[in-house]
């Protein structure tokens, strides 16, 4: 429902206290936009790779969607709208044919058109270390209809893929770039991309630059800046006292909690962008004590995750009611999320054969906030007589335990993606062997709801099942939901024009420096 | 001298073998995965089969261990398994910044220690004695991590006079350079100065009491050549030695200094290739820096030999 979306937006910019328009293009003081400036952006750590197809990290997706540009992107409210695609149709659920945008150019100067689409569809499927493979499993082959009609012929029927093709999936690269330099792309990504900055260079470990593309196929807007500066600042104290004392005029992501110290900061503007993320701890559904509902219950209505989004997360975020995040379409805000009740608690317990509690593990990650997390639930459940053991990991055991199903509840946080699909499906659908269904459900009712949700592909149609599915997962519960996160980014006052879109990708072309 | 270089050198083999084989095995018995690790949000057990057949990650351990072993004997470390880059550029990549920040960092805290040192041996039990030590105390329990922040707090965001973070490399700009490096060069140097102003004080005061610091005293030899030539250099000896053992530890093992100042060092770089299960990186760089251990020990004992003629001749 769009109204909800919109309402969280705005309570969003009422928390920051900036309006979100006040940083739009065109901002309302009526400055008009100017070109020129290096904006310095600081990121917690440097990109692993420049080639979109063997990227596994989030943090080089920031820099790809300011040089590369997918087939079709996203807006503000999570909407597919064109991108190097001008539009797109659908003949049958099994076809997709894109028209592709004439006279655009990659920045080596060759031209982009369907041969090149097809045969970045082809590397990501045929390319040995491709890390895309997944995400385009369900494309059969790729047909060059005329010099810019694409036919995508597919698997099987997938609402789901235009979104997928706004990211890394839908990101074009220079045919030419790779054939003669392919290898080389990784670390060096001139003349690759379309986008509105090209690639300057990238010193590893100290800082990457990127220059206004100035033959880019869009004159609306911009690009304005001259140049932007990624660097990595890993300790967040750092980050951001280089913001304040305007050494870096962007930084990715603000502690929650420094986040009120910071919007007290004059000399800093702080944007609330609202995440597609879900926090949640997966119960193990294969082994005592979590195969037992009740028991899961019983947890569930022990945990007051109200508490925790204020006294932990300290509201930078909502709490959650499923996987589905307020941002999305598929949202449904009449459900709330479970509240806390501690004599159903103890029914719960009861009825599990357990009245007098029981004792489990807790598997999370060894950081702070996650370590704070864990000690209030450890709180919360113990005044409903159950005991939680806290076990602290690192992330690669945590990824190692949660695939190998050998934990008894297990933090788990989701970076979400823009279809809802991808918050839900491949987590709660039965998938014998390593899977991202960690807990191990396997519900006959709710793997039809899933296999129907890929089907229809109308969105009223989709909403309605996808808040049958958040109901049905609140009685299971494979997961139990805590928070889908804020994730606040600060500027300096001199930025203007920066558009929060709720994926977190930093987009530079129509931002400006006053 | 030359043979105890050769004995030194032939000495480093089993050593090198030991470490790596212990690292190599205590990695793969740690759980965690480097392709899960790497590619955490996917589901596609075709695609990361297939990444790890292409990496060589699915043959059995030893094996691993004596394919890594060839290639290093061929001089080649091999390659990082999260972005392909060869281990050996990276590794000097990050050893440049390391090695200055080390050298910088002694250079600090010998500035200090000296003074403080031999002040606070020469008048001991005075006002200067106990302000020296008590510094000495206090640079020995503060933590890195609060000096650094303490220091960018001050000399970064209030009065402004050195960046808060990031490196710049001397040898293209000097000055910008030196800039970057000094707050951590500081904060690691202060520990430093400590631990040798300890060090030098007692080995001064037991100097001290030495029958020939009489002896030179009757023979009417001013105070300052005593404490020069008969004091300073006989106590020399343990400080050399805490230096050498200190500026391995500086190389490898300034992990902390290196994050808060998003200096790009070798420790950083070893804690990060453990996270990411990366480990022909974790590999080659503890590779490295037993062997930066075994030339900062060797240069010590070579340095013996010049501080004290007896250690040569036997």
């Amino acid at each position: 429902m769009p109204a909800s979306r919109r309402q969280f937006l705005k309570t969003c910019a009422v928390v920051s206290g900036v309006p979100l328009l006040g940083l739009a293009p065109r901002a309302a003081r009526g400055d008009t936009p100017k070109k020129g400036g290096t904006l310095r952006v600081g990121f917690y750590i440097e990109a692993a790779t420049m080639d979109p197809h063997l990227s596994g990290s989030k943090i080089d997706r920031q820099v790809y969607h300011n040089i590369y540009e997918p087939l079709v992107t996203l807006d503000t409210s999570l909407g597919i709208r064109p991108g190097l695609a001008e539009s797109w149709s659908q003949p049958d659920p099994r076809t997709l044919v894109f028209k592709l945008r004439r006279g655009v150019k990659f920045h080596d100067g060759t031209e982009f058109n369907a041969e090149a689409a097809k045969f970045n569809f082809e590397r990501m499927k045929s390319e040995p270390k491709s890390v895309r493979k997944g995400e385009v499993a369900n494309i059969d082959t790729v047909e060059v209809v005329d010099a810019h009609t694409l036919k995508v012929n597919l698997k099987k029927a997938d609402a789901a893929l235009l979104a997928t093709l706004t990211d890394r999936a839908g990101m074009m690269v220079s045919p030419k770039v790779v054939q003669e330099r392919g290898a080389e792309l990784q670390r060096n990504a001139r003349g690759a991309g379309t986008g509105p900055f090209e690639f300057v260079e990238w010193v590893k470990d100290s800082h990457l630059v990127i220059k206004r593309n100035d033959a880019y196929w869009n004159k609306q807007g911009g690009p304005y800046l001259d140049r932007v500066r990624y660097r990595p600042i890993p300790d967040d104290v750092v980050k951001l006292q280089s913001l304040q004392s305007g050494e870096i005029d962007v930084m990715d992501y603000v502690q929650p909690r420094d986040v009120a110290a910071v919007k007290a900061d004059k000399n800093v503007v702080v944007v609330d962008v609202p995440s597609l993320a879900d926090f949640a701890y997966q119960l193990n559904h294969t082994r005592p004590p979590f195969n037992t509902r009740a028991l899961r219950q019983a947890v569930a209505y022990a945990l007051d995750i109200e508490q925790i989004v204020k006294g932990v997360w300290l509201n930078v975020g909502v709490p959650a009611n499923g996987p589905i995040p307020p941002t999305s379409w598929a949202y449904d805000k009449s459900i709330p999320p479970i509240k806390r009740d501690l004599a159903k608690a103890k029914a719960k317990l009861a009825e599990g054969g357990q009245p007098n509690g029981f004792a489990f593990t807790l598997t999370t990650n060894n950081i702070p906030i996650n370590i704070q997390e864990a000690e209030v639930i450890q709180a919360q459940l113990r005044e409903a007589g159950i005991t939680a053991k806290v076990k602290l990991v690192d992330s690669a055991t945590l990824i190692s335990e949660g695939n190998a199903k050998n934990f008894e509840m297990i933090s788990y946080q989701w970076s979400g993606r823009p279809d809802p699909d991808g918050n839900i499906y491949q987590f709660f659908r039965t998938t014998p062997g390593t899977s991202l269904n960690w807990s191990g459900i396997s519900n006959p009712q709710l793997d039809a709801l899933l296999d129907r949700t890929r089907e229809v592909s109308g969105q009223a149609e989709r909403r309605k099942l996808y808040g049958e599915v958040t109901k049905l997962l609140q009685d299971e519960l494979p997961m139990v939901f805590i928070i889908h996160p804020i994730e606040p980014k600060a500027f300096s006052p001199r930025v203007q024009g920066y558009e929060p879109i709720p994926d977190g990708m930093m987009r530079f072309k129509d931002v400006w420096l006053r | 001298m030359a043979r105890l270089v050769l004995q030194r050198l032939a000495a480093t083999v089993p050593v090198l073998l030991l470490v790596t084989a212990g690292v190599f095995a205590l990695l793969h018995l740690t759980p965690g995965d480097p392709i899960d690790a790497m590619m955490a949000e996917s589901v596609d057990a075709v695609a990361k089969a297939s990444l790890r057949a292409e990496l060589g990650l699915d043959r059995p351990l030893p094996l691993q261990y004596a394919a890594w072993m060839g290639r290093l004997l061929r001089g080649d470390l091999g390659r990082s398994i999260r972005n392909g880059e060869p281990v050996l550029e990276s590794v000097s990549r990050r050893l440049r910044p390391s090695l200055q920040l080390a050298l910088l960092a002694m250079g600090v805290s010998l500035l200090i220690a000296f003074p403080a040192g031999i002040v606070s041996a020469v008048r001991r039990n005075t006002a200067a004695d106990r302000v020296s030590t008590t510094l000495a105390l206090f640079g020995i329990c503060m933590p890195n991590f609060l000096l650094a922040l303490l220091l960018i707090f001050l000399f970064g965001v209030t009065l402004r006079w050195l960046p808060i973070s990031g490196y710049v490399d001397p040898a293209e700009e000097l000055v910008d350079g030196l800039r970057s490096l000094a707050l951590p060069a500081v904060t690691l140097g202060l520990a430093l100065a400590a631990v040798v102003t300890r060090t030098l004080r007692s080995s001064m005061l037991e100097a001290l009491s030495e029958d020939y610091v009489r002896t030179a005293r009757a023979k009417g030899l001013p105070e300052g050549r005593v404490i020069r030539g008969h004091v300073l250099r006989n106590a020399l000896i343990p400080v050399v030695t805490v230096l050498g053992l200190q500026l391995g530890t500086l190389i490898g093992g300034a992990v902390i200094t290196e994050y808060v100042f998003a200096l790009p060092g070798v420790g950083r770089l070893v804690v990060d290739a453990v996270f990411a299960r990366d480990y022909p990186l974790v590999q080659g760089v503890v590779l490295l820096i037993a062997l930066g251990f075994i030339a900062s020990n060797l240069l010590v004992d070579l340095l013996y030999g010049v501080i004290d003629p007896r250690i040569r001749h036997r």
